[in-house]
């Protein structure tokens, strides 16, 4: 429950079985390789590295083309409900399966059809769309009766097609009709434009189109024959072929669809593919052999021993033995129970702990489940919370990690709901409900009941430092940096209680003599690793500085009275809103409930975010602050994170 | 009547409905402020990555919640107003009133701007996008602190 213990091992094989072993322990999985090409020693005694670009580059481009038809074909498939899509989750495979079907899977075929079909496919919508652009450029010349070929071919006379703005449509017509030998006829109209014919003599040119230049008269050209209806309707009729071809390669893409499991296979198998190539760059080799250094979590050593003496019979070296807890290459695997492994991901964000660290993992959970249900504390919360989380675990078909994050917050309601009881609120006081404390009413309780977990967190903290410094064989430095403050807050706090509450005249002494060894012992002692006495005397003067930071500390705990005030209050005030439209009579019954049901999901979503954010926050700034170094490297099992599927 | 009287028989009230109206009016331009620089930097990523839109909404909400201390808190003054309370009464809840009204304002803005540079690690390392909540989760701990002693403060001292 804790860091799983791993063996290193190095092999040294012919490099004719790279292939084979690499796939056998991809299957294996929990390999993780040690990149040699950063081992000095050996790059000195002239081994070369393997390089594999190319391969790598090939495999790159295969997924990305995968992946363009998969996302093509998913566009033409018909949708499926977002509820359907989570219950189903993706499909499951082995990795045997993978590489048969995948191998079986006609890509280049299938590629080249799909992008030839988008390529034309997108050829005949940009003609679609000149199409129906040149319609509504003729449209409004509908009603002109004439084949333009007759127009022109007028010998005499100029024609003129063009628009002019609506406003100046009088002038033009009054300067035009008194025009001689020039014919006129307006053809169309809307809100903004006069769609005008102008036919005149050549010998009267100059006037009209003086005039024309007056009342803002643009040229319209067409470069067609007939008359405009009969062009629109040849030109619609052209559009409708490209249509139905575009709805042709629809079909067919559609048909296609038939091939998206097959792709979304052979995407993944070009992934593991990548990650075996990507893996034997990090070995060395010389012209026949090849050296492989690495992890394996020691429970699965004789596994791992197994997989590689079925690829390699006889011929190879390998020499295993216990990680070093120095090591920092040392990769780090948590291991815990299902409870504790689903908080995890808090310390993998912080920071994967060293090799020779404690998971930290255990040590917080409980204290994350007890602040966070404190910061959120309501019953009817939890119970949405729990519900809906257990009917998600129940009903949707999640990976492992969406799981590990549902059951998360599954367990972290029950913390909600407990809290929720103690505080005796249920959805800010809708159901009035007995109360331990009553944290609306009751703030000083409430206050010290915050930082009295505060101080149980950092003791708790505290006492894990010594736990390390023993481990570690430190034990003058467990009494001087951590005995030594538990005095000093132990006696401090009871000193300050009893400034406020009568207690017995000894326990106050003690406290204040208990303050005063512990800040004595801290002045001489934290300064310990410096040199010179001047030196000493600073860094113990600096050390008990470090008091403010610890007071510091403590008042942070207020937050979690805090968070719990501001969401109860939220809650109420909804509930003064409801009992307000309430008070109407019956017409404010709906949206009374309008206001219930989002204010209710804002001020759920607001508390635990805040709640899980600031629980954070004391975890890692409060909590591993005194303790938690990390810094270790993760894990990585040799295989890749699925896209499209599931591994069995 | 001269202005004294004025100011003693009307001025709790008046002091009063004004605190209830800061608390709500300041963090309310100050949250609606934040929303809209998020929203601003959100529609930008909206171009090119639309399935981003449920991420970057939690990111858009984050500087919403100071605009709704400043309600609670403007709602509990409001229900201590009468017409005939003290000129002391009302100068009180005016005062008490002022924490949330002034960084509930202030925060929500400081915060929306660690949202929108959320949006930018949105856009580019999705994955990673919870620390950036994380950081402006962060700034939000002064509004509640405000929130809270506001809070305190209407409700210790009986009048």
């Amino acid at each position: 429950m804790a860091i799983a213990k791993m063996t290193k091992f190095t092999l040294i094989t012919f490099s004719k079985y790279r292939v084979r072993l690499l796939r056998e322990l991809q299957h294996f999985k929990y390999v993780h390789f040690l990149d040699l090409t950063q081992n000095k020693i050996l790059k000195n005694l002239d081994l070369k590295s393997i390089s594999l670009p190319e391969s790598i580059n090939a495999l790159e481009e295969n997924m990305k083309k995968t992946e363009f038809a998969i996302k093509v074909l998913e566009e033409v498939q018909e949708r499926e409900s977002v509820f359907q899509k989570l219950k189903k989750g993706p499909e499951g495979y082995d990795l045997e399966e993978i590489e048969e079907q995948a191998r079986s899977v006609p890509f280049d075929e299938i590629y080249e059809e799909i992008s030839t079909l988008v390529r034309t496919r997108e050829h005949f919508e940009q003609e679609c769309q000149k199409l129906s652009e040149k319609i509504m450029q003729l449209t409004p010349w509908l009603s002109l009766n004439i084949p333009f070929k007759i127009l022109c071919s007028l010998k005499q006379c100029t024609v003129l097609l063009g628009m002019i703005p609506k406003k100046l449509k009088e002038n033009f017509t009054d300067d035009l009709s008194q025009t001689a030998l020039t014919y006129f006829h307006i053809v169309n109209e809307d809100h903004e434009h006069v769609y005008v014919i102008v036919v005149s003599h050549h010998s009267k040119n100059g006037k009209v189109l003086d005039i024309l230049a007056r009342c803002g008269f643009t040229t319209v050209r067409f470069s067609i024959e007939h008359e405009p209806e009969k062009e629109v309707h040849d030109l619609k009729k052209k559009a409708e072929k490209y249509r139905k071809r575009i709805h042709e390669m629809e079909k067919r893409l559609k048909e296609m669809s038939a091939y998206l499991k097959d792709l979304k296979l052979l995407y993944e198998y070009f992934a593991l593919l990548k990650v075996r190539h990507e893996a034997s760059e990090k070995f060395l080799t010389t012209d026949h052999f090849h050296i492989i250094e690495g992890y394996v979590p020691e429970k699965f050593s004789g596994k791992f021993q197994k997989a590689v003496k079925k690829i390699l019979g006889k011929e190879f070296y390998l020499h295993m033995k216990e990680a070093d807890t120095d090591d920092p290459d040392v990769p780090v695997l948590l291991e815990n129970r299902k409870f504790t492994a689903a908080f995890e991901s808090i310390t993998e964000m912080y920071a994967m702990p060293k090799y020779s660290e404690l998971d930290p993992t255990p040590l917080l959970t409980i204290f994350y489940f007890v602040f966070f249900g404190m910061m959120v504390a309501d019953l009817g919360y939890g119970l949405f919370l729990f519900i809906t989380t257990f009917l998600v675990l129940k009903y949707l078909n999640l990976s492992e990690k969406q799981k590990r994050f549902i059951h998360f917050f599954h367990y972290l309601s029950y913390s909600v709901m407990l809290w929720g009881l103690i505080y005796g609120s249920f959805l800010g006081g809708i159901i009035p409900l007995p109360a331990v404390i009553h944290a609306t009413e009751e703030y000083h309780s409430l206050l010290l009941l915050s930082v009295a977990l505060g101080v149980i967190h950092i003791f708790f903290a505290l006492g894990i430092k010594a736990y390390n410094h023993l481990k570690n064989r430190q034990y003058f430095a467990a009494v001087f940096d951590v005995g030594f403050w538990y005095l000093v807050l132990s006696g401090g706090i009871i000193f300050i209680i009893s400034l406020f509450v009568t207690v017995s005249e000894t326990l106050r002494s003690t406290g204040l003599y208990a303050m005063i060894i512990g800040a004595a012992g801290i002045l001489l002692t934290g300064g310990r690793e410096n040199k010179t006495f001047g030196g000493k005397i600073a860094g113990g003067l600096y050390s008990l500085y470090g008091i403010s930071g610890y007071i510091g500390d403590f008042v942070s705990y207020t937050r979690l009275m805090a968070l719990c005030l501001s969401s109860a209050f939220l809650a109420s005030a909804i509930n003064m809103i409801i009992d307000m439209l309430l008070n109407l009579g019956w017409f404010g019954v709906f949206p009374a409930i309008i206001v219930f049901v989002i204010g209710s999901a804002f001020n759920l979503f607001l508390s635990m975010l805040s709640s899980y954010v600031h629980t954070l926050r004391l975890t890692y700034v409060e909590f591993f602050g005194k303790f938690y170094e990390g810094g270790g490297k993760a894990f990585r099992p040799f295989i890749n994170e699925p896209k499209y599927i599931r591994y069995k | 009547m001269n202005i004294a009287e004025i100011f003693s028989n009307y001025g709790g009230i008046t002091f009063g409905a004004l605190g209830a109206a800061l608390a709500v009016l300041m963090s309310g331009i100050g949250s609606s402020r934040g929303l809209g620089i998020v929203g601003e930097a959100a529609s930008a990523l909206m171009i090119d990555e639309p399935e981003k839109f449920g991420r970057s909404l939690v990111l858009q909400l984050i500087p919403g919640s100071q605009g709704l201390y400043g309600f609670v808190i403007g709602l509990l003054a409001m229900l201590q107003l009468s017409p005939a309370m003290e000129l002391s009464h009302g100068l009180y809840v005016f005062m008490s009133c002022l924490p949330i009204a002034f960084v509930g304002w202030k925060s929500a803005i400081f915060q929306s701007k660690v949202c929108a540079a959320g949006i930018t690690l949105l856009a580019k390392n999705e994955p990673q996008v919870t620390k950036a909540i994380i950081f402006a989760v962060m700034v939000e701990t002064y509004a509640l602190l405000a929130f809270v002693i506001s809070l305190i403060l209407l409700n210790t001292v009986q009048f």
